[in-house]
């Protein structure tokens, strides 16, 4: 009996870890339109029109990468300055008034966008321009543009290989960086894009198979472009009137289920084999898992917020630290060693961080002019000398 | 640009033929076929003592070799077994020695019976009775001095105190220190002949009881999961779970972002620096063996909700505001409110003091009434709602223009404990230096074992991607964080968790840095063909007319040769 | 001696035609420093008043990573008034430093080693120009007045060429290696000049009584050259304190070419179009490249060292990583002491034409690209490809011609006999 006891909590423990693996902490979207140019409008109002989407079900900006390699709103072709549209009936502007870009133009690169992934980037690189993802975040990568076999191009000027995408994210797993990954591309030829992924935890999806092109849906004349391209068109109209919130229990086998080859003109791909549990599995995650923000926030319970425990809990630190620091004097004394921050009151060393980030200026003065004449005359002069002090010697020796 | 050369190169090249190429062409001279001799001989000099070897310099990419086996062994775990023997003293100022001992020899056996995860255990260790006494009555624990010593840190020191008129022995966590007074009744000491005492046994349940938590969380740390630990309720499982993962991402250093918001114009100032120094600094320092901490402090006035967030409703029966709880996920603005610094490299946390609109005070989450909030792994909100002075002359009610330090003082202690709960700091037990030094042997564990599991990436990657440069820095790095790792480990075993802390920390960093090395951005995939296409526009044109004279010239030589030896 | 009126005209000319210029349009000059046919991050004038300004208050002058040249122009130029608002003084200053080279010319014209040297004679020694014609060619040529008004620090260099030849031609062999030392300095390349130089001494001073051993007056005159470098880095030490610091940033900044703003050579785009991994090898080429001139140009015009240095400066005007007009402006300037050779051009029109289209193209597709906003990149470089081709069109042809002249000295019955070329 007993033993039936620990054998079922022992399995209700399994299926507490079991559903608690599934959960992540934080969601980041990586949204990149590959190519510049007018004609290429509809590419950037794809990312923004998704970048639209994910901010709408929560994923705030400091979680959104957004590269854009051109600036069609002020494009000077652009009969409407400053908007983007993605639909002919120009009801939303995309540009809008708030929207964060965090590679744009020329850093749009094959380079830029493996580091972003691997996070292999300068010390200074701001953290707006980082993917802060662990392994507790689940990632949604976009990227549209023109592709081809196994290839996407970037800027006209270089491409990306379907191994060089593997490769990345294979990284990332290796160092925790996803728990989960949506992979979505727009492009001509898009699935072979995925083929070569190897690591787990990754659902992919492309718009059309390989030898297919991938259409645009619509133009809006008085841009003189077309706007949207199909199959992204889709996604989104099954995003915007299917997931309204981010309370949506939605998953991705409605979403893949909601193409219509008869409209996108192409066959979209999913590939699910790199999933645990696979199609089964990878089908019942919702669509805000990828798309939506994760909303736990904590209420302090009453108890936690009662002031006397937590001011107990901190007129105790401040005993402690006190104590702690005279001892630290005493062994600094002792040791007869600056024990830097630690020696230090918590006063001064708390305003000690605090200017920490500002960088030292130098004033510059200008010199009265007198030295450094004299170091130029003497310059001068040694050359003088020596040049003629050569021409005497030549000649004379000639 | 390739023809170009091309052009330059070959008219030269050409004409240094050229005498030979004429109608009727006189005969060369032996001069004239020695200086053409020599000026081939010139241009394959440069190509090849200087060509050749540039070509290999900068064309090889540099893999410094790195200690993979070890590398691997570190992260399947066969490099080193990761245990926390946790010294705990026993102060028995009024027993015999020899009883002490029995006493000491009977609570191990017991622990080390009722022990079933062999990597965390404790160990008895009996103090000098007398000087402990004295000593830890009123001075701070051993623990804390985190010079490295060579003995290993004192955990707990149990003080045994008999005391009259108990009927079983009754325990007393003294909340400031790391002691655990234990009162016993005098009749209940043991004596040396039996195997087992009450007092023993009161003892052994005490400790397991103070250090289950941490058990439990090092197991899941080290294992993954509880699964192991069958003492662990699943409650207690779930708890450490829930923790770890709100816990933020460890990093060297935190910023800690305090912010003021409001939606009208006042209050406009508050006093920070006091609130912080006051609230704040001793917890930093206290946490600083663990990370470095850096503050900075800001007040936005006319802080708007978004649009689309839910807006407060008015509670009739309490006649105050309220929040719904689902809601507050949308509380911060974060498309308009300037939060998330990108200055500096380590994770930003964010605290939010809200002060409402005089319209809309007091406001409080709807469901339990409660005015603070933490979101996982961001930061804490906490609405702070001052008394509205009636004073202005247009009628309605008014914030206070200033905040005084008092009046921050909730909002600042709440802070401090959403910053211990976001750091992943146990709950348990009371003491809050336990709970501290706690936290020093989770980190340490963490550490450890996410450094280990970087080298095992690293050594992965290596391997994988053979076209990836390895530059000399990350096998310096790879070394200082092996080295860092066993030192860690050796720590450990003796129990000097301080210090182990303190090494995981540096291998942490090393290994963080060897893995996210800049240069180490594999070749774009370049099949050969694509090499050929690089080198041919240029190189061909300026090689065929230097291959074309070379061969020339090395006929001309063989054909004297032979002319040489054939007469 | 009697002045040479000529002479005193050509030079009193240049010198009021530049004047005349400076003070008619007093924003000609700035905006002559800032066209990047004229300026380039080795030898700009602004970057120089950046670097100045850092040094005359004691701050590294390469701190901000703008001035790249040598440091021993600063306490140079700090002797000098400030340009901005008293520009005149240095303007002058630029004047007389072009009068000073035209001179340096004037010398090497006078010496006639460019039609008859020790081992050589010229088959058309009638047909030449005299010095003060080589002068004035080179004092109204278009480029050299661009690069004087723009202040470019070149013309420093090409002091330092030309008195290195004008020494070496006249005899003075210790002067020589100064003058080239001190280019070599100032710009790094010039060392390459180093073999036909000393060539050329060797050849002079062959020509007196007894010929001196060639191994132990090379290396005689390479120790010079290096003490003189040597000199002038210490120099420079003294002046910025941080031996290493002026070091990566004037000639590490040269070898390694990180600036990529356009200019009219051919380094800027191809190492923008390059791929990264390759970037490092390709910069050996085309550095391998620049320098592999040198020997086989030696090899072969062993009898004209003269030549080779005029050679190898018109490779270096269009091979050199950053080369602006005033180093086609050297080339140019020295061609005029081969006027013999102009006979035996063959491609002078196609050449001319090219130098002239491209030198009128290439400032209106700049313009296009950069301000226009209409062509791009691809515009600008298409032109300045056509002027290397122009400019080696008429180095090939050069070569050519010394090449014909040398084979018509050795057998005379070949004199104007027709040629094909294969």
């Amino acid at each position: 009996m007993a033993l039936l006891l620990r054998f079922l909590r022992a399995f209700a423990l399994l299926l507490l870890v079991s559903a608690v693996v599934a959960e992540h902490t934080s969601n980041w979207a990586v949204l990149v339109s590959t190519s510049r140019f007018w004609f290429n409008y509809r590419h950037l109002a794809n990312v923004l029109s998704l970048y639209r989407t994910v901010k709408r079900l929560g994923i705030p900006d400091s979680q959104i990468i957004l590269m854009l390699p051109d600036d069609m709103a002020c494009n000077p072709r652009n009969a409407f300055p400053g908007t983007v549209y993605s639909n002919a009936d120009r009801a939303v502007d995309l540009y809008g008034d708030n929207i964060e870009v965090d590679y744009r133009g020329y850093e749009v690169t094959v380079e830029n966008f493996i580091r972003l992934l691997t996070d292999r980037l300068d010390e200074d690189v701001p953290r707006s321009k980082r993917l802060g993802s662990d392994s507790g975040s689940n990632v949604l990568v976009y990227m549209t543009g023109h592709g081809g076999d196994q290839f996407l191009k970037f800027q006209d000027a270089e491409e990306i290989g379907a191994w060089d995408l593997a490769d990345a994210f294979g990284q990332m797993w290796e160092k925790k960086r996803y728990h989960e990954l949506l992979f979505m591309i727009d492009t001509c030829q898009a699935n072979t894009m995925y083929t070569h992924f190897y690591s787990p935890n990754i659902v992919a999806t492309g718009s059309s198979e390989i030898d297919q092109s991938s259409y645009s849906h619509h133009a809006d004349n008085d841009v003189g472009v077309a706007v949207i391209d199909r199959w992204t068109y889709y996604v989104l109209e099954f995003l915007e009137t299917q997931v309204t919130s981010v309370t949506s229990k939605l998953n991705l086998g409605d979403l893949f289920d909601s193409y219509d080859e008869s409209k996108i003109h192409s066959q979209p791909g999913v590939r699910w084999d790199l999933f645990p549990g696979g199609e089964q599995e990878g089908r019942l995650r919702t669509v805000v898992d990828f798309f939506g923000n994760v909303q736990n926030v904590e209420v302090e319970n009453a108890n936690a917020t009662e002031p006397g425990s937590l001011k107990e809990d901190l007129v105790e630190i401040a005993r402690l630290v006190e104590k702690w620091q005279k001892r630290d004097k005493e062994y600094s004394a002792i040791l007869g060693n600056s024990a830097g921050n630690a020696t230090e009151d918590p006063h001064s060393s708390s305003l000690h961080l605090k200017l920490k980030s500002t960088v030292g200026t130098t004033k510059m003065a200008e010199d009265s002019g007198w030295g450094k004449r004299l170091v130029g005359i003497s310059v001068v002069g040694a050359c003088t000398a020596i040049w003629v002090a050569g021409s005497i010697f030549g000649r004379s020796s000639v | 640009m390739a023809t170009k050369i091309g052009d330059q190169e070959s008219p030269q090249a050409s004409a240094s033929h050229q005498p030979s190429v004429k109608r009727a062409p006189p005969p060369e001279t032996p001069a004239a076929i020695q200086t053409r001799f020599r000026v081939i001989a010139a241009f394959w000099a440069v190509i090849i003592f200087l060509g050749f070897p540039i070509w290999w310099k900068t064309t090889s990419i540099y893999r410094a070799s790195l200690p993979i086996e070890e590398m691997v062994d570190w992260a399947d775990g066969k490099a080193c077994r990761p245990v926390f023997p946790l010294e705990i003293h026993l102060a028995t100022p009024s027993m015999q020695s020899l009883e002490a001992q029995h006493l000491l020899r009977t609570t191990q056996h017991a622990l080390d019976d009722l022990n079933e995860f062999a990597a965390h255990h404790l160990r008895l260790k009996l103090s000098n009775g007398s000087t402990t006494a004295t000593h830890n009555g009123e001075d701070s624990p051993e623990s804390f001095k985190y010079l490295a010593e060579e003995t290993a840190d004192t955990a707990l020191t149990v003080r045994l105190l008999p005391q009259e008129g108990l009927v079983g022995p009754r325990s007393e966590l003294q909340t400031a220190t790391t002691q655990l007074d234990i009162f016993y009744p005098p009749n209940q000491v043991p004596v040396p002949s039996s195997s087992n005492s009450p007092l023993s046994a009161f003892i052994t349940a005490e400790l397991q009881r103070l250090y289950s938590e941490e058990k439990a969380t090092i197991a899941y740390i080290l294992s993954g999961n509880t699964a192991g630990l069958d003492s662990t309720s699943p409650q207690l499982a779930e708890e450490i779970d829930r923790r770890l993962r709100r816990s933020i991402k460890y990093a060297e250093t935190y910023h800690l972002s305090f912010s003021l918001f409001t939606p009208g114009s006042e209050p406009s100032s508050w006093d920070i620096e006091a609130a912080v120094n006051e609230y704040v600094s001793p917890l930093l320092q206290a946490l600083s063996p663990i990370s470095n901490f850096t503050i900075d402090t800001q007040v936005q006035l006319y802080a708007n909700f978004a649009p689309t967030a839910p807006k407060p409703e008015y509670d009739e029966s309490e006649a105050v505001w309220t929040l719904k709880k689902e809601g507050l996920s949308a509380f911060v603005n974060a498309a308009e409110w300037p939060l998330n610094p990108s200055i500096g490299s380590g994770p930003t946390i964010n605290f939010i003091l809200y002060i409402p609109d005089p319209s809309q005070s007091p406001l409080f989450v709807k469901e339990n009434r409660a005015s603070s909030w933490m979101v996982p792994q961001w930061g804490g909100v906490f609405i702070l709602n001052p008394p509205l002075s009636h004073t202005d002359k247009q009628g309605g009610p008014s914030n206070p223009t200033h905040l005084s330090q008092d009046s921050l003082g909730p909002a600042f202690m709440t802070f401090s404990h959403q910053l211990l709960t976001l750091l992943g700091t146990p709950s348990t037990p009371t003491s809050l230096p336990l709970r501290l030094q706690t936290s020093i042997r989770i980190r340490a564990a963490s550490l450890l074992l996410s450094a280990s599991s970087t080298m095992g990436s690293l050594a992965r990657l290596t391997k994988s991607l053979p076209s990836i440069p390895i530059p000399a820095t990350v096998a310096t790095s790879v070394s200082t964080t092996l080295s860092h790792l066993s030192s860690s480990c050796a720590h450990l075993r003796e129990g000097r968790f301080s210090a182990a802390l303190a090494s995981a920390r540096v291998a942490e960093t090393e290994a963080e840095r060897s893995f996210f090395e800049k240069s180490m951005v594999g070749q774009v995939y370049f099949p050969d063909e694509h090499k050929v296409a690089v080198y041919l526009p240029l190189l061909g044109p300026i090689g065929v007319p230097l291959v074309v004279g070379l061969l020339k010239e090395l006929k001309r030589i063989a054909g004297r040769r032979k002319a040489k030896g054939a007469p | 001696m009697a002045v040479d009126r000529r002479k005193i005209a050509v030079f009193g000319a240049a010198f009021v035609l530049r004047l005349l210029l400076t003070c008619l349009f007093p924003s000609l000059p700035d905006l002559l420093t800032g066209r990047v046919e004229v300026s380039t991050p080795v030898n700009s004038f602004k970057r120089l008043q950046e670097g100045l300004f850092l040094y005359t208050r004691n701050v590294s002058p390469y701190d901000g990573g703008v001035f790249h040249q040598a440091p021993l122009l600063l306490p140079l130029f700090a002797l000098l008034p400030n340009a901005k608002s008293w520009p005149l003084p240095t303007a002058i200053f630029y004047f007389l430093v072009d009068l000073l080279n035209a001179y340096a010319l004037l010398t090497i014209s006078a010496s006639g080693q460019s039609v008859k040297s020790r081992l050589h004679s010229a088959v058309r020694k009638h047909v030449r120009w005299d010095g003060v014609s080589v002068a004035a060619w080179f004092l109204f040529n278009p480029l050299t007045i661009a690069t004087c008004l723009a202040r470019s620090t070149s013309v420093f260099t090409t002091s330092g060429i030309l008195f290195a030849v004008s020494n070496a031609v006249s005899g003075n062999t210790i002067n020589a290696m100064l003058a080239l030392g001190f280019a070599s300095y100032l710009s790094l390349y010039p060392v390459l000049l180093f073999i036909p130089l000393v060539l050329l001494c060797y050849d002079r001073r062959s020509e007196g009584s007894s010929p001196p051993n060639v191994g132990s007056f090379i290396v005689q005159h390479a120790a010079l050259l290096l003490a003189s470098v040597a000199g002038l880095l210490g120099l420079s030490c003294l002046i910025t304190g941080d031996f290493w610091e002026f070091i990566s940033a004037t000639y590490g900044f040269h070898l390694l070419v990180p600036d990529l703003t356009p200019n009219v050579g051919l380094w800027w785009y191809f190492f923008i179009e390059m791929f990264d991994s390759f970037r490092e090898f390709f910069l050996g080429v085309f550095w391998l490249h620049l320098a592999s001139y040198m020997g086989g140009l030696t090899a072969r015009f062993r009898r004209q060292p003269l030549f080779v240095v005029t050679a190898l400066l018109g490779v270096f005007a269009i091979f050199k990583p950053y080369p602006s007009i005033s180093d086609a402006s050297l080339f140019f300037a020295l061609l005029p002491l081969y006027r013999h050779l102009f006979p035996l051009m063959r491609y002078t029109f196609f050449a001319g034409s090219a130098i002239l289209y491209s030198s009128l193209l290439g400032p209106a597709f700049y313009h296009l690209w950069i301000y226009a906003g209409s062509g791009n990149a691809n515009f600008f470089y298409a032109i300045t490809l056509v002027w290397s081709l122009g400019l080696s069109i008429l180095l090939a042809d050069t070569v050519f011609a010394a090449l014909r002249d040398e084979w018509e000295q050795e057998c005379p019955g070949m004199v104007g006999a027709e040629v094909r070329q294969v």
